[in-house]
């Protein structure tokens, strides 16, 4: 368990903001279910999209708060691309895959 | 009162990743605290992006008796595409601050704000005016 002393608390409000990304996502999700009833199966694929994602996220989590941790203790941190492009990735595709259910379904 | 343990505060750097080296050739590693503030400055944009894709749902899904099957569709597509934006924005808004700090040059204006101030408003008077209209 990585302890660090940084008194802005930066490695918990970082965790805590992908923490609540990760309940936003899965409101998208619940709100998917609504198309259900209307808009046949492929809506069934973006629910499991938006909780894949989600469930990324808090698989993540604590080595990400390790990862902040060590890094703040090390002054010296490398930015999370992997992270960042990822779920822009996963949003964009969600957004796509929206469009096309709301148009032909 | 015994005394308190020591944290075992492990402050060994962890190697860069290949997408990391990629994306952010050059420069200096900024404060940590930056790299980590511009990380939620992205997920606060995600979130954003978030709440169009829910409301671009919500209209396509909820208002089935005050607008038209084309209009409710054409609403719906309009606050996706501006979700779509602002999540596809965060990214590069995340790549271009994480690349100036490195460089120590000013941070880029974000081209985000007044997308996002605009993609708003003309979703909320469009909403508005065909309720009113219908």
């Amino acid at each position: 368990m990585s302890v660090h002393m940084d008194p802005g608390l930066q490695p918990e409000r970082t965790v805590m903001a992908w923490g609540r990304t990760l309940l936003a996502l899965l409101t998208v999700s619940a709100i998917f279910l609504r198309w259900l009833p209307t808009h046949g199966p492929l809506v069934l694929a973006l629910v499991a999209a938006a909780v894949v994602t989600a469930g990324g996220i808090f698989a993540t989590q604590r080595i990400r708060y390790r990862r902040s941790s060590r890094g703040i203790n090390a002054e010296n941190l490398h930015a999370d691309a992997g992270g960042v492009f990822a779920l822009s990735a996963g949003v964009v595709l969600l957004g796509a895959v929206s469009i096309i259910v709301a148009l032909t379904f | 009162m015994p005394p308190l343990p020591e944290p075992s505060s492990d402050a060994t750097p962890i190697p860069r990743g290949w997408l990391a080296r990629k994306l952010l050739p050059g420069g200096t590693e900024p404060d940590p605290r930056f790299t980590l503030a511009n990380e939620r400055t992205f997920l606060a944009w995600i979130r954003t992006s978030l709440a169009f894709l829910a409301g671009g749902i919500a209209i396509e899904a909820f208002t089935g008796g005050l607008f038209s099957g084309p209009v409710r569709e054409g609403l719906s597509v309009l606050l996706l595409v501006l979700g779509m934006l602002i999540s596809a924005g965060a990214a590069a808004r995340w790549l271009s601050v994480e690349r100036s700090m490195r460089a120590g040059t000013p941070l880029p204006l974000p081209l985000l704000v007044p997308l996002l101030a605009l993609g708003g408003a003309v979703a909320a008077g469009l909403i508005i005016f065909l309720i009113l209209a219908g």
